[in-house]
């Protein structure tokens, strides 16, 4: 069942002196369940690509559809209530509320989202002990190492079951065994819950997990290979 | 959910947030307690004129208040008297005789009005009795049988019946009351001299005293070295029912102080009987009938009553009477909150810049919020929170300090006595004991939480302005 369907997208910025098309007729479709890593060198298209089908960024031309749904129909303040509901985000540099415990960070979404809060518990213990920091729920960001919060930022990602999750760059500031721990986290979560994960990365541990390796330049899809 | 963030993001910079917070409680303590110590004035001056200088409602012939001719009476008092009395809400009521006349001592007069009253009748109405100065004598309590008068400090002061004496008794007392070996020997070539008024014994003590000593026992001083001679004597002068020229000398039953020299200097009180002997006035002849109720907020209610039920009669509530009474208390509820908004504005700047500062710092976090699906409403409800939080913290520390100073000054008082003069010449206790209501704190409590939101609608909305994609990338 295909999850997210992109059709013929471009995105051209216009600075008042040059004109830089970031993302240049892209077709791609992705499947539930697929853990898809993106890569290219700097400047490609990679994070243009991901805020477009986060819908943090609205395309000059083409259309992105989750689950059916056209992104360019709908309003700013519905792509917002959109994301909430479909689309995990995992970035760069974790992005934790440094005031909130790793607990409240995982629940955040579901707050925002009104679950019960019976519900919200059972499902942040359940995700902390899936990322393995089930006795840090109560942690603020500041105590715990970087590969712990990105861990924490991929809990909370999955927090509300969206169709898919986007990381930028997720193992950008980690170290080799914080990556190794993540990636096996994230791989065993795409299993087990069969959501759609979606990485852009120069990193080439990322790549070697990943199913289905889409390379880009000059923001056109160079190669798109899936791997069994 | 966002409540909690909000809050706990209240204490991610501990110190910019405690000096918001410290400059909001001081701004509401210090404003708090102002409005409290101009309450309590304003509160002790409406008090001493309802209850010892006007009472609530007054009746008079339409013509009286225009020149006080003692030939404009009541018509039938007495029935006026027993009308007023079937009407639920009045509590007492007294009759009395008004003249206007001179008050002569050897050595000085002045013109007062002189008021006949019955002690007993007068008592149920007015609590003037309860302010005779001790030593001085009573409120007509002591049988008699001269003409007698209950007069104010003021007049005593100005006729010269109250004198200031220093002797070696009057130094020995200052002492044991703690006035410092040094400051009693400057008493000293003071003994024997007898002030017959109260500005020569103030010029005195200020060339012999320094400033700081003047400051810390002036009023300790003078309040020692104030007599009253027993049984002094004044001539009251007036025109009797026949409108001649007549006057008797009254001895001095008491003197009054209700920190009001204007009426302390203007009314002089003397006995019904004594009065219309004097006049030739009979007991049904009055000319005014003065009414105190027992809830004053049914004034408008009792009076509007009475004039309709006495056609052809004046009948005036104490609003109508001293209508600056009224317009103090109507008109400082406003003044307290237009007080309390400027204090508030002024600190509003400083909770803006800080939330501006605080929108400026979280730009990426703002951002990533965006990403993950707070929207526009709950992103500008944090931040409005966190700004009312601030301010509300602030506000409750502020208005918790200063109902304990509002407590603990509240039972003895604030003395301003080194103003004493300045306030008894505008008919205020120079003795202030603050008091607010729990309205004006719950008013100001809106007021704070106002600010904090009107404080929070630029930084808000600049938060609002933000481009999620573009705001993840700062760094």
């Amino acid at each position: 069942m295909k999850v997210l369907e992109i059709k013929n997208l471009h995105k051209i910025y216009n600075t008042t002196q040059i004109r830089v098309h970031a993302v240049n007729g892209i077709d791609l479709d992705f499947e539930e369940g697929e853990f898809a890593a993106i890569v290219g060198p700097s400047g490609s298209g990679k994070t243009t690509l991901l805020n477009l089908i986060g819908g943090l960024d609205k395309p000059t031309e083409g259309e992105i559809l989750v689950n059916g749904v056209n992104l360019s129909t709908l309003k700013s303040s519905e792509i917002i209530d959109f994301r909430l509901r479909n689309i995990g985000f995992v970035f760069q540099s974790y992005n934790l509320i440094p005031v909130l415990t790793a607990g409240e960070n995982v629940e955040f979404i579901m707050g925002l989202q009104k679950w019960d809060r019976k519900k919200r518990d059972e499902r942040t213990r359940e995700l902390l002990k899936a990322v393995g920091l089930e006795e840090r729920i109560h942690s603020r960001p500041s105590k715990l190492s970087g590969g712990q919060q990105q861990r924490v930022a991929v809990a909370r990602a999955l927090a509300s079951k969206p169709q898919f999750v986007l990381a930028d760059e997720p193992t950008a500031n980690l170290d080799s065994k914080s990556t190794e721990t993540l990636l096996e986290i994230m791989e065993s979560l795409n299993r087990e819950e069969r959501i759609t994960f979606i990485f852009s990365t120069h990193d080439a541990r990322v790549v070697k997990k990943a199913r289905r390796v889409i390379t880009l330049e000059d923001g056109k899809i160079l190669s798109d290979e899936t791997r069994n | 959910m966002i409540w909690k963030t909000a809050w706990k993001n209240v204490w991610r910079n501990k110190v910019r947030s405690l000096v918001v917070i410290i400059s909001v409680t001081i701004g509401i303590f210090g404003g708090v307690f102002a409005v409290a110590v101009m309450n309590g004035a304003i509160q002790q001056r409406v008090d001493a004129a309802l209850n010892e200088e006007i009472s609530h409602i007054h009746i008079n012939n339409p013509s009286f208040r225009d020149n006080y001719d003692i030939r404009l009476f009541l018509p039938d008092a007495d029935s006026i008297e027993a009308l007023c009395r079937q009407i639920p809400g009045i509590e007492a009521v007294t009759q009395r005789v008004i003249l206007t006349g001179m008050a002569n001592s050897a050595r000085k007069s002045t013109g007062v009005q002189i008021v006949g009253i019955d002690p007993d009748r007068e008592k149920q109405v007015f609590g003037l009795h309860r302010r005779t100065m001790e030593g001085t004598g009573d409120f007509f309590e002591t049988e008699s049988r001269y003409n007698l008068a209950f007069i104010g400090h003021a007049l005593a002061k100005d006729l010269n019946i109250v004198r200031y004496l220093i002797d070696q008794s009057t130094i020995d007392r200052l002492k044991d009351r703690g006035l410092p070996e040094e400051t009693a020997e400057k008493l000293i070539p003071f003994i024997g001299f007898r002030f017959s008024g109260e500005k020569d014994f103030n010029n005195e003590m200020k060339q012999c005293l320094s400033l700081n000593e003047q400051t810390s026992y002036g009023r300790l001083i003078k309040e020692e070295a104030w007599t009253f001679r027993e049984r002094s004597r004044m001539t009251l002068t007036f025109l009797d029912a026949n409108q001649m020229q007549t006057g008797a000398v009254f001895r001095i039953a008491g003197i009054y102080d209700v920190k009001n020299n204007a009426f302390e200097s203007g009314q002089v009180f003397v006995r019904n009987e004594d009065l219309r002997r004097l006049t030739g006035l009979t007991g049904h002849q009055v000319h005014q009938m003065v009414i105190r109720i027992a809830d004053l907020d049914r004034t408008d209610e009792i009076s509007g009553l009475l004039s309709q039920k006495l056609p052809g009669l004046e009948v005036m509530n104490w609003k109508e009477i001293q209508p600056d009474l009224a317009m103090m208390t109507g008109l400082v509820q406003q003044f307290y909150l237009v007080f309390m908004i400027i204090i508030l504005a002024a600190l509003a700047f400083g909770i803006v810049n800080t939330m501006l500062m605080v929108v400026l710092e979280r730009t990426r976090e703002l951002g990533m919020l965006a990403a993950i699906g707070m929207n526009k409403k709950r992103v500008f409800s944090m931040i409005m929170l966190e700004s009312v939080f601030l301010s509300l913290v602030g506000g409750v520390v502020g208005m918790i300090f200063s109902r304990i100073l509002i407590l603990m000054t509240a039972r003895n008082g604030i003395n301003f006595s080194n103003y004493e003069e300045g306030f008894e010449a505008m008919g205020y206790s120079s003795h202030i004991y603050p008091v607010i209501s729990t309205g004006f704190f719950i008013m100001v409590t809106i007021l704070i939480i106002l600010t904090g939101i009107l404080s929070a609608v630029y930084p808000a909305l600049k938060a609002l302005k933000l481009d999620p994609a573009e705001a993840l990338r700062t760094e």
